[in-house]
């Protein structure tokens, strides 16, 4: 079955993008703005590891509420919005026709992003769950629930109305992460906030979504995006494609078993975290076959390629590291030091975020019909943050590393261990500044390509355009 | 994959058995552990928090400590927790079948709290507390919200904190803890595991040479016709 994207000198249909344009455009513009709000927190949260009386007055941004504040702002408001955004444009193309009920989507995205709003401010007045990834308080919950519905509904008509007789294995992604999400949402809200569980039976559930949402949403998502562009800008078909089916449906099936190896050692049966041990070994071979798919992304050029690419190895390493952090004598170092959070940046700000920021330089010259406004700005974009994420995994890993080990020394004081991870974390939070910094330049240059594009009338007489014509001034 | 309903299907059940598997096959094990009911003792373990340190865990859950502190403690030969003298023994689920919400925590930027108002050989007082939480230290922020400063009227107020020097209050003046502070403050005082269940002693290391047995399994059912041992020290 050899049914991937065909050769890029394919023309490139535009007439299926310019009536999805407006509705697009705003996902992404809305996910942008998250991106930087998430930003901002990050950098509050970042600054008060190291100096813990930062904001501390304001009972607003304690740690604890800034941390929710950040995860909150980048899954629910930046990937959910480009992920979306991405994933309805895949299978609007790979579906043939174009996007049908987008007004749907355009008041969902309204009541989602007023939904994300809502959700912060709860959170910055104490109305937070207190479960990682799952911190929306229960009032916005059912209304997100709903509003995600609209966003989807061109998807599932792209879905079911699609005019070819094979899928692609984007499509399988795009489906997978619409389909999922409403799922394993409601699943979470029903067992931890309308009828929750006893006990630490909590903490399991908790943990059996946050991974869940990684393995049937986030990374879905992400792959969506780059299952497409690979394939194109490569210019060829995905070598080993034949493997991609049991790839999906490795990460589906087993992805979600994963959840319990941050509870390994807790008050939960020890079945929870040693089946988690098992699935982390068994979705290497999920990373495997992504690999071998996409490893066209090496050797290519181009903005959006580089960044898939980047977002690729990060996406490949979190999967090799968090098998061997789920390991128990592995674990009893890593378990609650920085080493995790570098892992989850690993997988977040490096791998899906960077998929998406590929998917969406892709994307959006597709949809203006124009080029990306300025080259330098997509430049300085790229060199910025991939700096940025660099240099934060790295400061944290060291800053885990340092406490990993004194931890388990129990002559460490606390308060020194504290001396020794200050200066990593000082280095971390300058790179939180170069990130936020790059991710700005970025919601500042898609402003500016989304007003040209919406000031001066298309010059759309010709629907047929190489994908050359749009990639060259941003590469 | 030409098949469309069958992916959803698919999709679906994926799902389903892993939401099935994880979820309701750890509630159909745990969802009716009960409390530890001692004939000795006359009563059960855990002991129902009062009211007011109910409130404080929710105080404690709404500014995100857990972002810091884990309530949970590993086993003796897992990790440095005895060590540091965060308790005694593991924590195990039943400890937890009163809390509405359990804040099992995912770093330890601070130290675990499992055990805070019975650590040996001193556990910190309402003062204490109440003076960390105002104050901060270079490690911990203080968080001033928490407390009002107010003109003394009448009778200085008892539960005015009490601060020399630099930090103390302008004359005619006391910080006095707001509800939330003093829920906070019952909150942490009444962390305390003193209780041994049967589940929760450490698994004796097998000699060596032979296949190490499952340490950490904590599971079993309610009443297991055991010896009890009460380690009563430091409890509240």
């Amino acid at each position: 079955m050899i049914n991937a994207p065909t050769r890029a000198t394919t023309a490139e249909v535009t007439a299926i993008d310019t009536q999805a344009r407006g509705p697009l455009l705003l996902l992404v513009g809305s996910g942008l703005g998250w991106l930087v709000a998430s930003g901002i927190f990050a950098l509050i949260t970042s600054i008060q590891l190291h100096s813990p009386g930062f904001m501390a007055d304001c009972s607003w941004l304690t740690h604890g509420r800034a941390e929710a504040l950040r995860e909150t702002a980048f899954i629910y408001g930046w990937a959910a919005n480009a992920g979306l955004a991405l994933g309805l444009w895949v299978l609007g193309r790979l579906g043939g026709s174009p996007l049908r009920a987008l007004n749907w989507a355009v008041v969902g995205t309204v009541f989602w992003n007023l939904g994300v709003i809502g959700g912060l401010i709860g959170i910055a007045t104490g109305d937070m769950t207190s479960f990682a990834h799952f911190q929306l308080p229960r009032y916005v919950q059912p209304a997100m629930l709903l509003a995600y519905g609209a966003i989807a509904v061109p998807g599932v008509l792209a879905w079911s109305g699609r005019r070819t007789d094979g899928t692609y294995a984007s499509q399988w992604y795009a489906v997978a992460a619409l389909f999922l999400f409403p799922w394993l949402f409601s699943a979470a809200q029903v067992v931890l906030l309308w009828a929750p569980v006893r006990g630490t039976l909590q903490a399991i559930a908790a943990g059996w979504y946050a991974q869940s949402l990684w393995a049937c949403w986030l990374a879905p998502m992400a792959l969506a995006g780059a299952y497409y562009v690979v394939p194109k800008v490569a210019g060829r078909v995905l070598p080993s494609y034949d493997f991609a089916p049991l790839g999906f449906w490795t990460l589906i099936f087993v992805g979600t078993w994963t959840g319990g190896r941050h509870l390994v050692g807790g008050p939960v049966p020890a079945w929870i975290a040693t089946i988690a041990v098992v699935a982390c070994a068994m979705l290497l071979f999920h990373y495997m076959v992504v690999t071998l798919n996409l490893r066209g992304a090496c050797g290519t050029s181009g903005t959006a390629i580089r960044f898939i690419r980047f977002g690729l190895v990060a996406y490949v390493l979190t999967g090799a590291l968090d098998a061997l952090t789920s390991f128990r004598s592995v674990a009893v170092d890593t378990q609650f030091t920085f080493l995790a959070s570098a892992l989850e940046q690993l997988g977040l700000s490096g791998g899906v975020s960077m998929m998406l920021f590929g998917g969406i330089y892709f994307m959006v010259p597709r949809l203006t019909g124009r080029t990306w406004a300025s080259s330098a700005l997509a430049d300085g974009h790229r060199w910025f943050v991939m700096t940025g994420v660099v240099v934060l995994i790295g400061a944290l890993a060291v800053a885990g590393w340092t406490q990993a080990d004194a931890l388990l020394d129990a002559k460490v004081a606390l308060s020194d261990i504290f001396g020794h991870v200050r200066l990593p974390l000082l280095v971390a939070s300058g790179a939180q500044l170069l990130v936020l910094g790059a991710n700005l330049l970025f919601l500042v240059h898609f402003c500016q390509s989304a007003c040209a594009c919406c000031l001066t009338a298309a010059p759309a007489e010709n629907p047929f355009r190489q994908p050359s014509t749009l990639e060259a001034p941003a590469s | 994959m030409k098949n469309g309903p069958l992916l959803l299907l698919g999709l679906f059940g994926a799902l389903a058995i892993s939401w099935a598997g994880i979820v309701l096959g750890s509630h159909l094990q745990l969802g009716a552990l009960t409390p530890y009911y001692d004939d000795s003792e006359g009563k059960s373990f855990p002991e129902l928090a009062p009211g007011m340190a109910a409130r404080g865990q929710l105080v404690y859950a709404d500014l995100g400590c857990a972002a810091c502190h884990t309530q949970q403690v590993r086993r003796p030969d897992y990790g440095s927790d005895r060590a540091r003298g965060w308790g005694e023994r593991q924590s195990v689920a039943r400890d937890y079948v009163h809390q509405a919400r359990p804040q099992l925590g995912r770093s330890r930027l601070g130290p675990d709290l499992t055990n805070l108002a019975g650590r040996k050989p001193s556990a910190p007082d309402a003062e204490d507390l109440a003076k960390l939480l105002y104050l901060g230290s270079p490690t911990h922020p203080g968080y001033s919200f928490l407390f009002d400063t107010r003109q003394v009227v009448g009778e200085p107020s008892a539960k005015a904190i009490k601060l020399t020097g630099k930090l103390a209050p302008a004359p005619g003046s006391e910080i006095v803890p707001t509800e939330r502070a003093q829920s906070l403050v019952a909150y942490l005082l009444s962390l305390s595991t003193p209780y041994d269940y049967p589940e929760s002693r450490p698994v004796p290391r097998p000699a060596p040479k032979t296949a190490p047995a499952k340490p950490d399994q904590k599971a079993v059912p309610a009443t297991v016709p055991d010896v009890k041992k009460k380690a009563g020290e430091g409890k509240q």
